[in-house]
């Protein structure tokens, strides 16, 4: 008769607490994960809007932009090698732009609002931008050039500290699954020690013995941490549907929603929840194993 | 096969339970080892089986001192030797038929490779209809049957056993003795702790006695 073998060591009651601590890790996990892509996804979009871009600003005198030194501006930017198109912005462009800070009624024309001229760059065009300013301030003294440098520079500041806040509480989560795993196998280990020192006088290598502990906190912390990062991604889903409802919180703020594409990114924090827990399931059994003779 | 020189064995700051104790087995002999509760057989059965550190004297294994190796050399040894420990320490959570295949199953034979020879084992032990049955479900005669088939089923060059026939009647006990002197005849060196007189006249084999901790032999063997 076929006979099938049992398990060397006793079927886990299971461990609630453990799962919930791992399955809170994993959510957290997840959502620093996605902040990560968040971020890298806006400073990239950010980035991509900006670059290939010129803005032109005419401050106004007194209460409105000098129309001499818009049009003096515009003739000197369409004679620009390298500049595509030059578009002044209309009000209500200007009133589209203003609105995240200042509401979709702001009265605008009551402001000194300066006029606005949208430079695109020809793709691959290189101008000097230095020698432009000159050129433009000759002109129009009103005139102020941005190359949104500066601003992009900050951007990828922004999004780096962003980055690295991520990877170091990811890092931290790393450190504290690894200490519960560590905590519950040296309870295991306590709770099956009759078992294991069988086995030990039985001349079973530690790497056995071991290998019975880490196939369960492997496959408890693969589906602990797998529920944690599935909450987190719902989360994400349905912050991006409102996002796409246009139903946002803050406007300026980048997008908090992960598309269905970055999602399988989230399934490398079970996948690493669940290497971690093995790895500290192995090192625990065997270090205590190495206190038998 | 097993030598010990000069051995002494204290657990902690207590008594020496253990004092200058010498002897050897030579391959393919039967041993019995006698004295009264408490004189220190367990306690020599446990360093002969490598669950302790002798704390003076030297043992020697298949002709390996046990201080020149690491720890590492200690698991092949020890799958060279079966035990009946006293207490029987089978696993509750398996059955009789995995009890028994579990040194087969640590020296890493596949159960296809073993399994009609554990079946065999189990029924001429008289557990043959009770092959999944778990130990806590059997009687400690029963149980007792089963540790002893454990110990014996790799055919292993040491057999070491802590009062085997304790719990199980005069038939069953000389059917388990019987076992024994046939894993004897097949070169397996067998060191037997136990009280019972019949046993040791029965069998006429060398007989070691424990006394205060010292031994003496009290028989050579005939």
């Amino acid at each position: 008769m076929k006979q099938r073998r049992g398990r060397i060591l006793p079927r886990e009651e299971g461990s609630p607490s453990l799962d919930l601590v791992i399955a809170i890790m994993g959510f957290l996990a997840a959502l620093a994960l996605g902040g990560v892509l968040i971020s890298y996804h806006s400073a990239q979009s950010w980035q991509a809007g900006l670059t290939g871009r010129l803005t032109v600003q005419i401050l106004p005198q007194g209460e409105v932009p000098p129309q001499n030194e818009v049009n003096s501006a515009m003739a000197i930017l369409q004679s620009t090698p390298g500049v595509a198109s030059a578009v002044v912005l209309s009000d209500s462009e200007n009133v589209a732009l203003v609105e995240p800070w200042l509401g979709r009624d702001a009265a605008i024309a009551a402001l000194p609002f300066p006029r606005l001229i949208d430079v695109k760059l020809a793709p691959g065009a290189m101008p000097d931008v230095d020698a432009l300013n000159r050129r433009l301030k000759a002109a129009a003294p009103h005139a102020v050039l941005d190359d949104h440098r500066r601003w992009i520079g900050r951007l990828r500041t922004a999004s780096d500290a962003v980055v690295l806040t991520a990877l170091a509480i990811l890092a931290l989560i790393a450190v504290a699954t690894a200490a519960t795993v560590a905590f519950a196998t040296r309870a295991g280990l306590a709770a099956h020690r009759s078992v294991v020192e069988l086995l030990h006088l039985m001349g079973a290598q530690d790497r056995f013995i071991a290998r019975a502990f880490e196939r369960h906190y492997f496959i408890s912390a693969l589906l602990a941490a797998a529920f944690g990062a599935m909450l987190a991604a719902a989360g994400f889903v349905a912050a991006g549907s409102l996002d796409r409802l246009g139903i946002s919180g803050v406007s300026f703020l980048p997008p908090l929603g992960l598309s269905f594409a970055d999602l399988p990114w989230l399934a490398s924090v079970p996948i690493g929840a669940a290497i971690i827990a093995w790895a500290t399931a192995r090192v625990s059994v065997i270090v205590s194993l190495r206190e038998l003779y | 096969m097993v030598r010990f020189e000069n051995v002494g064995m204290r657990y902690g700051e207590g008594p020496e339970v253990l004092r200058d104790v010498n002897f050897a087995l030579e391959p393919g002999s039967l041993t019995f080892l006698t004295g009264p509760s408490g004189a220190g057989k367990t306690t020599l059965l446990r360093l002969a089986f490598l669950a302790e550190k002798p704390s003076r004297g030297l043992i020697s294994l298949f002709g390996r001192e046990l201080a020149r190796l690491k720890r590492t050399d200690l698991p092949p040894l020890r799958r060279r030797i079966g035990v009946v420990f006293q207490e029987f320490r089978l696993l509750d959570h398996l059955s009789a038929f995995d009890n028994v295949a579990l040194p087969l199953r640590l020296s890493g034979r596949r159960a296809a490779a073993y399994e009609s020879d554990v079946e065999e084992l189990l029924s001429w032990v008289g557990l043959g209809e009770k092959l999944h049955s778990k130990p806590p479900t059997l009687s400690g005669g029963e149980q007792q049957r089963v540790a002893i088939a454990r110990a014996v089923v790799a055919k292993p060059d040491l057999l070491l056993a802590d009062e085997p026939t304790g719990n199980v009647d005069s038939d069953i006990g000389e059917r388990l003795i019987r076992l024994f002197a046939e894993l004897n005849r097949f070169g397996t060196t067998v060191m037997i702790a136990t009280h019972d007189r019949n046993l040791i006249e029965a069998t006429r084999a060398r007989e070691l006695r424990l006394i205060d901790g010292r031994l003496v032999e009290m028989r050579g063997a005939r």
